[in-house]
């Protein structure tokens, strides 16, 4: 195998973030190295370890990472719980049905994590629609459920699953039918069956799952804000507290080092602990699982009644909050917040119909949203075949550089940015921003298309070679097709992601270029009108009808499966 | 050299007008096509603005505006970011944001170029020019207090032990706070540990507010009962949503607590960005701000309809406001914010 071919392909996506990404990073770094906060000082200045000292020394800080980690935990296992049963069944969902199905992960993904985060608190208020479902049957209300841990886990999880779902997705369909009926003719039952084929066959994807949800559920901050009452503390809080608050950067920078350093530490240790299940995929020697009689049986019997308690659950988590949200929009109510419905009005669509409140914003979000995913799956599909089929000696170095963006929380790169702020005026604000879209977004892409490369069977494309196809044609009819779920499945993550980042694109944004979810962020800061609800409500009608129309006369279940 | 008539009349005026170009320097006069970007909250103040400021600017000077909308905190990270090179050219900030911004010259002073800056009480002449009061108090549910809130010390009646939702942090709500404490109990400025111990005799907390919609919603489904909010929010949320919510007006005085709209240093239209602060101190859309959020003016030559009466700050109670030393704040805000963390809210 030709050894410069792994470089190459991992060439285009390490220049864009070293150009986008690297450069803020260096500069959190420095000003993680500064003695004393100094918001007009320069930022090389002689190096000095005191803050990250004070973090490791203060039972605050340690107390405060544990906690972050715990909750990282406890939103990934849920996650992993809920979203499986919800891949399992999406994989196996009949090709004409898959498109509106799919529409259970999408709808939430689109809608904003403010607006998805008020859904969950209208759900577990003492007059929510939970305690209002238990008091038809006599249960009195739990007026406990809202601010505190497990307001923020099931919110967290709410917003995160979809994430777990897609990674899984791929994985689970793409286990062929054949191996199946293998399975059956061997005598496996279902149980055998899901816990010796399904289940490891699809440990990459979990894996993926895994460390992005973890990554992204300690590094956020909206929900924990809005649900945690105070309560709940996350690192990515301290780090807004100290960079916005405090205009501390020094300390807003060492916190997102330290915090980086727990998500590279949990992906090492995630992926080693995972790949022990996994030798089959690197080609050494190992057993097949062996699996006890007993724990066979136990699937067999509780498998399917738990899988459809869980799917129930999965999907009820991910849409109860945006029927909340749908009903939401046509209350008589002055703020989004507000509880009970207090009488029926289209005031809020005339604001976002006739008025045109959110148009601008739309628009802007989308055109960022889809140059973005163009230049990182392009970027991303290079170097997923790089990590999947062409190993080379600096491979583990740059995934890990490639990763870091997912595990720097998104305020520490806006700390850097804030810095070389005067560069990124001079740079046209539109392609400002696309470059950052495209540096979040790409751990994901990578993460997916790698995922969705490594499950490729090679078999077919040597059939095509043996037929006299050339490496390019052999390229683009039989290995690009295979990928095609990944790439749909990677474009739309990324796209969502993209339509939905705040963090960073708050610091960044101009006055001609004003996203939408910087728009209802900048609202609920102050007062946030149910307008919001109404804009989301119009983009699930229009992703529902879309996804059932397409679904309809393209022919989707061509793109889903092989 | 010989010199003509004109060049030396020229010169002599350029002479005389030397002493005023030292005071103030010349700024360019604004032309249709001009664009000002204005840094301001989302929601109802962006659109109380459009509709009283910017149509008048524009229809005077053929000029643009430009908005960035967002909460005051990514708002001033970019303004001290840009110091010197601004893209804001008016940006609107709270009280304290605003005096350390004029300290660390990112924000200019209120000036008398701004006309009806001769109308502000001089409350509202520190660090730009406050456009709003906006005070800070108790906030209660008076269906749980077995009498009106006078004091600031009745927070620490025990009817309300783990009823209290304490405001977030350091920010507007949460230094009022912590400072009407300190003003209640007889504790200096320089006796912030006391204030702490105080503070944390109402623990344990129903839960720590993050914003007054969030305080709203744990008034809403019964979380807590009482907190520390501004007036104005408070009164719409009680008019509209929970008649029981109350404002208390304890004998120590309200915090005060003030929008400012600031003009950044190193403005490109310096000129534009006075006229919309001036637009904004006009009694029309002080009056506006009044009458759709209960904001209070700052000016003097407002005349308060009688509908209004009671509900904002007016001429004969400005000075019962109670004021902060807010220059001593900003130089232990990181201080106290650790300290905050740690043994209030932690």
């Amino acid at each position: 195998m030709k050894r410069w071919i792994g470089p190459v392909l991992s060439f285009p996506v390490t220049a864009w973030l070293l150009l986008a990404f690297a450069a803020p990073m260096i500069v959190v770094v420095l000003l993680s190295l500064h003695e004393y906060p100094s918001p007009f000082g320069p930022v090389i200045q002689s190096p000095s370890l005191v803050q990250f000292v004070k973090i490791l020394t203060d039972p605050f800080y340690l107390s405060v990472i544990a906690e972050t980690v715990l909750l990282g935990l406890a939103v990934t296992a849920i996650s992993a719980l809920l979203g499986y049963p919800l891949a399992y069944w999406l994989a196996r969902m009949p090709s004409k049905w898959r498109a509106l199905s799919f529409a259970v992960i999408l709808i939430p993904l689109l809608t904003n994590v403010v607006v998805r985060s008020l859904g969950i608190m209208l759900l577990l208020s003492p007059q929510g629609l939970i305690n209002t479902f238990t008091g038809w049957f006599g249960i009195p209300p739990v007026e406990t459920m809202l601010f505190n841990h497990g307001a923020v886990i099931i919110a967290l999880a709410q917003v995160f699953m979809p994430f777990m779902v897609l990674a899984l997705y791929d994985n689970l369909q793409n286990t062929s039918p054949r191996i199946h009926e293998a399975a059956e003719s061997l005598g496996a039952s279902p149980g055998m069956r899901f816990l010796t084929v399904d289940f490891p066959m699809s440990l990459p994807g979990l894996r993926s799952g895994v460390i992005v949800v973890f990554l992204m559920a300690t590094t956020s901050y909206v929900s924990a804000t809005l649900l945690g009452g105070g309560k709940v503390w996350t690192m990515g809080m301290l780090v807004l507290n100290e960079a916005i608050s405090n205009l501390n950067a020094t300390m807003a920078s060492a916190l997102s080092l330290v915090m980086t350093t727990v998500g590279l530490g949990f992906i090492a240790l995630a992926t080693l602990w995972l790949n022990r299940f996994m030798r089959w995929r690197q080609g050494v020697p190992s057993s097949p699982w062996t699996i006890p009689a007993w724990v066979a049986t136990l699937v067999d019997t509780v498998g399917a009644p738990l899988r459809y308690l869980l799917l129930f659950c999965s999907i009820g988590l991910l849409i109860l909050p945006l029927v909340l949200v749908m009903v939401q929009s046509f209350n008589d109510v002055p703020l989004a917040t507000a509880a009970g419905f207090k009488g029926f009005t289209l005031e809020w669509y005339r604001r976002v119909l006739i008025e045109g409140d959110y148009t601008s914003n739309f628009v802007v979000s989308v055109k960022l949203a889809l140059v973005a995913v163009a230049i990182a799956v392009a970027l991303a599909m290079p170097a997923a075949f790089a990590l999947a089929r062409y190993p080379f000696r600096m491979r583990p170095v740059l995934l890990a550089f490639w990763m870091l963006p997912l595990s720097l929380p998104g305020v520490a790169i806006a700390v850097g940015m804030l810095k070389l702020l005067q560069v990124y005026l001079i740079i046209p604000p539109f392609a400002g921003l696309v470059s950052i879209h495209v540096v979040v977004i790409l751990p994901f892409i990578i993460t997916l298309l790698t995922t969705s490369a490594m499950s490729l069977d090679r078999s077919l494309e040597e059939a095509a070679a043996s037929l006299g196809a050339n490496k390019m044609r052999c390229f683009l009819l039989v290995t690009l097709p295979g990928m095609a779920p990944g790439i749909f499945a990677a474009a739309l993550v990324g796209f969502l992601m993209s339509f939905g980042e705040v963090t960073v694109t708050s610091f960044l944004t101009t006055a001609r270029l004003t996203t939408l979810p910087v728009r209802i962020y900048s609202e609920a800061t102050f007062a946030l009108e149910p307008t919001a609800h109404a804009i989301s409500a119009l983009l699930i009608v229009v992703t529902t009808v879309a996804l059932a129309l397409l679904g309809k006369f393209v022919r989707l279940d061509r793109l889903y499966s092989r | 050299m010989a010199m003509n008539r004109r060049q030396f009349t020229g010169l002599m005026a350029a002479g005389l007008a030397a002493p005023a170009s030292i005071i103030r320097p010349a700024y360019a006069q604004p032309k249709p096509g001009d664009e000002l970007v204005v840094g301001i909250w989302g929601g109802a103040q962006e659109k109380i603005v459009k509709k009283h400021i910017e149509p008048k600017l524009v229809e005077k000077y053929g000029c643009k505006v430009s908005y960035v909308l967002g909460g005051t905190g990514e708002r001033r990270a970019r303004a001290y970011a840009e110091r010197g090179r601004p893209s804001f050219d008016v940006l609107y900030l709270n009280i304290y944001e605003s005096r350390q911004a004029v300290a660390d010259g990112v924000t200019q002073p209120a000036s008398p170029a701004v006309p009806n800056y001769e109308y502000l009480y001089p409350l509202a002449r520190n660090g730009g020019y406050g456009v709003a009061f906006n005070p800070c108090t108790i906030v209660y549910d008076k269906t749980a207090a077995s009498a009106p809130i006078t004091s600031w010390k009745d927070m620490w009646n025990p009817e309300w032990k783990g009823r209290i939702a304490w405001p977030n942090g350091l920010g507007a709500e949460g230094i009022s706070a912590l400072m009407m404490t300190a003003k209640a109990w007889g504790y200096g400025i320089d006796e912030f540990d006391k204030v702490v111990e105080k503070v944390k005799e109402l623990k344990p907390f129903a839960g720590i507010q993050g914003s007054q919609a969030q305080l709203f919603d744990m008034l809403d489904q019964n979380v807590a009962d009482l907190s520390v909010e501004f007036a104005s929010f408070t009164r719409m949320y009680a008019e509209s949503r929970n008649p029981n919510c109350a404002i208390a007006e304890p004998i120590e005085g309200q915090a005060v607590t003030m929008n400012v709209a600031c003009i950044t240093e190193g403005t490109r239209n310096q000129k534009l960005a006075e006229e919309w602060v001036n637009l904004h101190l006009s009694p029309e859309t002080m009056l506006a701000y009044a009458n759709e959020i209960y904001y209070s003016p700052t000016v003097n030559n407002v005349e308060i309809p009688p509908e209004l009466q009671g509900k904002v700050i007016t001429a004969g109670n400005v000075d019962s406001l109670v004021d902060f030393d807010w220059d001593y704040i900003n130089a232990h805000r990181s201080e106290w914010q650790a300290k905050y963390d740690r043994e209030i809210a932690g």
